[in-house]
């Protein structure tokens, strides 16, 4: 019941964050966004056509009254249809969300399990050779382009002038087999670029745990590595991980991976939300940005509650 | 001189002695200047002046002529890697000084008034930018604005400063409760004197480590950006070479790639090692 | 409730969800209900492309991609022969060619009998029926209706009488247009207001698909995504990455007659289609489009060996794949594996002044007009289409002078090549001559959209320039994020440049000499602005005129006042290769309408 409480009093408080996400969006996207009148236009138009169609887009309206239309469109979650293909949105993001998170979710879990091996290899042997071999990789990590990386990935695993071994792009995903053809090489990249940035983060984390008072003593008083660092030093590490990781939640399912889907031509949300933003497809920016701004109200009340949960010190009210 | 001043000196003094004793971190720095040398001698127009001619062949290879080679159109691309050095740090300086110090005055204020209404505005503005993907911001910016070649700049600073403030609340608010804000309070100095004279100086070693962050967080975003038709509009960068080279790579063309990427590479990781020595000498938490 | 949360946080929950979505997306991501891959025992073609198309409704058929899709999913009264170069017309839909009045204002089609839509949900009882001459009627009335947001309206617009004053009235489908009307269930009449000797390449385009009245209101605004139609293939699913298409069980029986498409063993007897004849399209089970942006993305795929089966070679792997450029020649170990058709564009690429700009545009100071003309003039002699031709074109471009393109009849190959000769002595003492010097040449501003082999295009005109002594300092690029913002700045006349190409709609030098009549002038097609009378009563006279020599003289007098009027650099025709793989069975071409071979593809078992 606390919890229930203390969950519908934080949505209230996420509706200014709302309000702000929405109006700062349907500005710039919207508003001062492209023009989509000319994209559809035929090859000889007339001054006419043209006032016609912008008057079918809805861009002779005044901003206040498009503003409240957005608003209405976000609390009924009914965005209409697509500007470009007539396709119904919420249709095109049900198609398109579940293929990314398809994509994006094996390289999310593997690189932060992975980062965070290594971190723990990282802290225990701290100012030793694997430290600083780790930590070495991880600014080498830092340091090359993600775009780069999946160039270079796509050519050596993908190409025929490479291994050749996995499908160069595309999703043609019904088994889970070709699930595993078509996800490997984007997730190698995806894990490639997270892992350095994920160890650092993680081994600062563990680090300044280790540090600590309480931890210190329990080591002098000869508590066993494993114990030690599961009791004392994982549980606490919780609250910045799961941070971390709850709040990059809503960017993986509404953004997607832009630049994976766009080198792989794999039909995500990311791909689809940018070509929203380029051809100015209105009704799709409007739901992209609108649940986005949802789900990270939804991730700030999952984040307090969880803190809840691993740190009983941290009171509800 | 006040409390707070012996602390700082101590303080940097420390970390000057802790810094030129580490080896990686004055190499770092050095490859860094080394960079900044080429970039300086690009503006004042000693090298690099060729990169927009036309003085060769289609994907000529390395010659004596053209170091890296020419690109599709016959342009030199020694000379356009090198000018991309000073777009690199144009951006990069403009980009990390500029949402530095946004985010040392707004964290700073925020911090000051934690609790009230300056405050609650600041941490939502933050939070209503953070819940926006950054490529549809930027996107969204870049169409805003309709071609300005400052676009991207404004895009980058309006996401980045948002770290450094956090940051510098956090501290602000930590050393509020201090004897010597306290202590100043109480002899009626106005509170923005406070903030800006006494706490703010206190929180240089963060802003000085964010701002290595920033730039280059800065430069690895322009080279996406630009992939993107996002980014650089006037002259040359890494990363609309990178963005030539996408279709050059598998053609068997790989001058553009490597000479962008190559350097790119350098700066970043240099940057990044500089930055990390920095941060360790300045921390004065830091255990050895 | 704390110790559920306590599960949560170890994380575990995490791969066994993943399998769980996994089982539950796997099956929503396929909207067919055949089993995938040829592994199945399906006959599968699966053609690649740069882009996808926006909308499958056939009034937004503004791309050739979209028309790739709609002509195989729709029927349209006319069609062009497969194998026929250059281009010609045949009957599809219609039952033979059309009685044509004898001041050639009124046309009678006869549609073919028997032709039914796909069956679909939105038919009263989910089977398609027979398509009519109703159906025609409706569908090019929709390009009339300003709620469907059309775009081939000026296809139509001021030839058929009384369309104009249906649209001006409401457009209310259910009143009826004089000109336009369905005499019985299998008659067709239209009534044009004057001769209009294109009319039936028209009634070819995607545009002039025949859409059934029930599903255009059954989907609304989904029908872009939706066609019901009565093509050879019928949709199965659509998104940006990929099309699938399956043949349409219920096509018309319609044997191959080669030599009635057009077919010369001479030069196309390699490809193996004499194995089509004599037997009913379509031939494959499956259709499959992969828009794929990337070239060189789409060149692995290709050689990958078992996706893409069709692609035309990127522009910078020209050299790696061919011996020889001219004739075209692919080296042994590709020619070993793929087929290929050399087919030059049914269009060009031309750069053209806007004669509105202050700065360089058409002057009222006939002394200020004498100087900018020659500005005009010494930057069209600044430009090397070799060279353009070279690094963007691979080298296999066709340049040419004039706005008539080499694929049209009217074509004139012994035209003077001056105009495309690069001149920069020329132009330094035309600039020389009439005061125009480094100091005081106005700033000018190249736009294009923002993508980086625009911007070498822009970087190396510039470098042309400065040749030609313009300060490159005074040629600054404008980027514009998308291609509506820079047609928008286009249609108003904004920028002093306009870098263009232009693909024909049909094989006819009207569509490209109308680029320069008066009364086209911006939002219109001409970008250049330019108004001339003597030039526009010209085209007046001829565009009402049947093919003959006298309108092909009418249009080269016309092509060489273009030429005089230093208005455009004009231009190249480029030259697609295009490679299959060799179990196909086709001569892919994407040219006019585009994508009209793909009902006659097959592939080998």
């Amino acid at each position: 019941m606390e919890v229930l409480q203390y969950s519908l009093r934080r949505l209230v408080a996420g509706i200014p964050l709302l309000l702000g996400v929405t109006f700062i969006s349907f500005l710039l996207m919207v508003y001062f966004g492209p023009d989509q009148t000319y994209q559809l236009l035929g090859k000889n138009p007339t001054a006419e056509q043209i006032a016609e169609i912008r008057a079918e887009l809805g861009y002779d309206q005044p901003f206040l009254v498009r503003y409240a239309d957005y608003l209405r469109e976000v609390a009924t979650l009914d965005f209409g249809n697509s500007n470009s293909t007539g396709e119904l949105v919420t249709d095109l993001l049900a198609r398109t969300i579940p293929v990314s998170l398809m994509l994006i979710l094996p390289g999310f879990l593997l690189g932060n399990l992975l980062a965070l091996l290594l971190a723990l290899l990282a802290a225990h042997y701290r100012s030793r050779w694997p430290d600083k071999g780790i930590m070495a990789f991880s600014v080498v990590g830092m340091s090359i382009s993600y775009l780069i990386v999946i160039i270079a990935f796509q050519v050596i695993f993908s190409s025929s002038s490479g291994l050749g071994w996995f499908p160069v792009r595309g999703w043609n995903v019904h088994s889970l087999a070709e699930y595993l053809e078509y996800v490997t090489v984007p997730t190698l990249a995806t894990v490639f670029v997270a892992l350095g940035y994920n160890t650092r983060f993680y081994r600062s984390v563990i680090v300044e745990e280790l540090n600590r008072d309480h931890v210190r003593t329990a080591r002098a008083f000869g508590v066993p590595p494993a114990k030690l660092l599961y009791r004392n030093v994982l549980k606490n590490c919780l609250i910045p991980i799961i941070t971390r990781v709850v709040f990059t939640i809503p960017l993986i399912v509404i953004s997607g991976a832009l630049l994976v889907e766009t080198y792989f031509g794999i039909p995500g949300v990311g791909k689809v939300t940018f070509d929203a933003i380029t051809t100015g497809d209105q009704p799709v920016l409007k739901a992209v940005v609108g649940l986005t701004a949802v789900l990270f109200v939804l991730a700030q009340l999952v984040v307090d509650v969880l803190y809840r949960a691993v740190d009983p010190r941290v009171s509800l009210s | 001189m006040s409390v707070a001043a012996t602390r700082r000196q101590s303080l940097w003094s420390k970390a000057a002695w802790k810094l030129r004793r580490d080896r990686f971190g004055m190499l770092g720095l050095a490859v860094v200047l080394a960079h900044f040398v080429a970039a300086v001698g690009v503006w004042l127009g000693l090298w690099a002046t060729g990169w927009g001619d036309v003085a060769g062949g289609k994907w000529d290879s390395v010659s004596s002529e053209h170091w890296f080679g020419t690109n599709l159109i016959g342009q030199d691309i020694f000379q356009r890697s090198i000018y991309s050095i000073s777009t690199a740090f144009e951006i990069g300086l403009i980009v990390a000084v500029l949402s530095t110090l946004l985010g040392a005055v707004l964290g700073a204020m925020a911090g000051f008034f934690s609790g009230r209404a300056t405050d609650e505005f600041v941490v939502w503005l933050m939070g209503v930018l953070d819940s926006i993907p950054f490529y549809l911001l930027v996107a969204a910016i870049a169409f805003a604005l309709e071609g300005n070649p400052w676009s991207m700049h404004v895009a980058m600073i309006s996401t980045f400063w948002i770290t450094t403030a956090r940051l510098v609340r956090g501290e602000v608010i930590k050393l509020k409760g201090l004897e010597f804000v306290e202590a100043a309070h109480a002899i009626g100095v106005p509170e923005y004197t406070i903030i800006f004279r006494h706490i703010l100086p206190n929180t240089f070693h963060i802003l000085l480590v964010q701002s290595t962050i920033t730039f280059v967080a800065a430069i690895k975003s322009e080279v996406i950006l630009s992939f993107l038709g996002l980014g650089v509009k006037d002259g040359m960068s890494w990363g609309l070479m990178i963005s030539e080279s996408t279709f050059e790579v598998l053609a068997g063309f790989f001058n553009n790639f490597l000479a962008a990427s190559v350097l790119m590479f350098g700066l970043v990781m240099a940057f990044s090692i500089f930055s990390d020595a920095l941060q360790d000498a300045l921390d004065p938490r830091q255990v050895s | 409730m704390t110790t559920s949360l306590k599960a949560l946080t170890n994380l575990r929950w995490l791969p066994a969800a993943l399998m769980a979505c996994l089982a539950a997306c796997g099956g929503g991501d396929d909207a067919g209900n055949s089993s995938p891959g040829s592994s199945a025992g399906l006959k599968v073609y699966r053609h690649s492309m740069d882009e996808s198309p926006t909308s499958l409704d056939p009034v937004q058929a503004s791309n050739v991609y979209a028309n790739h899709v709609l002509i195989n999913a729709y029927d349209t009264l006319f069609s062009y022969q497969y194998l026929a170069r250059p281009y010609v017309l045949k009957p599809n839909l219609a039952d033979g060619w059309p009685e044509i009045s004898t001041d050639t204002l009124t046309y009678t089609i006869r549609l073919k009998r028997g032709v039914r839509y796909i069956d679909d949900p939105c038919f009263p009882d989910g089977k398609g029926r027979e398509v009519t001459a109703a159906d025609v009627v409706y569908s090019l009335k929709r390009h009339f209706d300003p709620a469907t947001r059309p775009q081939g309206a000026w296809l139509w617009q001021g030839r058929i009488v009384g369309l104009d004053a249906w649209k001006e009235a409401g457009s209310n489908y259910d009143q009826e247009v004089e000109g336009l009307r369905a005499l019985d269930d299998h008659t067709l009449q239209i009534k044009l207001v004057q001769p209009y000797p294109q009319l039936l390449d028209t009634l070819a385009q995607g545009y002039s698909s025949v859409v059934p009245r029930e599903a255009v209101e059954h989907y609304g605004r989904e029908f872009g995504i939706r066609p019901v139609g009565s093509g050879p293939f019928r949709l199965v699913s659509y998104d940006t990455a990929r099309i699938v298409m399956d043949r349409n069980p219920g096509f018309r029986q319609e044997p191959v007659d080669l030599a009635a498409e057009g077919y010369d063993p001479a030069t196309q007897g390699q490809y193996g289609l004499e194995r089509i004849e004599g037997r009913s399209p379509p031939f494959i089970d499956r259709l499959e489009f992969q828009f794929i942006a990337d070239a060189s993305a789409r060149w692995n795929s290709f050689t990958k060996g078992d996706e893409a089966q069709y692609t035309t070679i990127p522009n910078e792997q020209i050299d790696r794949v061919l011996t020889s450029k001219h004739p075209i020649t692919l080296k042994p170990e590709y020619a070993e594996k793929y087929f290929f058709y050399a087919g030059m564009e049914a269009g060009f690429i031309f750069q053209t002044w806007n004669l509105l700009d202050p700065e360089f545009g058409y002057n009222e100071d006939p002394e200020r007009e004498r100087r900018n003309k020659a500005l005009r003039c010494a930057v069209i002699k600044s430009f090397d289409w070799p060279a353009r031709n070279d690094s963007f074109y691979g080298g296999i471009g066709t340049i040419f002078p004039g706005i008539i393109v080499p694929v049209v009849p009217e074509f004139d190959p012994d035209l003077s090549r001056v105009s495309v000769t690069r001149d920069v002595a020329g132009a330094r003492k035309l600039l020389e001559d009439n005061g125009w010097n480094a100091a005081n040449l106005p700033m000018f501003t190249f736009g294009t959209t923002a993508n980086v082999l625009n911007r070498l295009m822009f970087e190396q005109f510039r470098a042309w320039l400065k040749d030609i002594g313009y300060p490159p300092e005074k040629v600054v690029l404008k980027q514009y994020a998308t291609f509506g913002d820079i047609s928008k700045a286009w249609k108003q006349a904004e920028l002093p440049w306009v870098v263009k190409g232009w693909g024909l709609d049909y094989p006819d030098a009207e569509n490209t000499l109308q680029l320069f009549y008066g009364p086209n002038s911006s939002p219109g097609s001409n970008d250049s602005n330019w108004r001339n009378p003597e030039y526009d009563a010209l085209y007046e006279q001829s565009s009402v005129m049947l093919p003959s020599p006298e309108r092909t003289e009418i249009y080269r007098r016309m092509n060489e006042m273009v030429i005089d009027a230093c208005l455009t650099a004009t231009g190249l025709a480029r030259t697609r290769i295009h490679l299959w793989h060799k179990d196909v069975i086709a001569l892919p071409d994407r040219e006019i309408v585009g994508g009209f071979f793909l009902k006659y593809v097959d592939v080998e078992d």
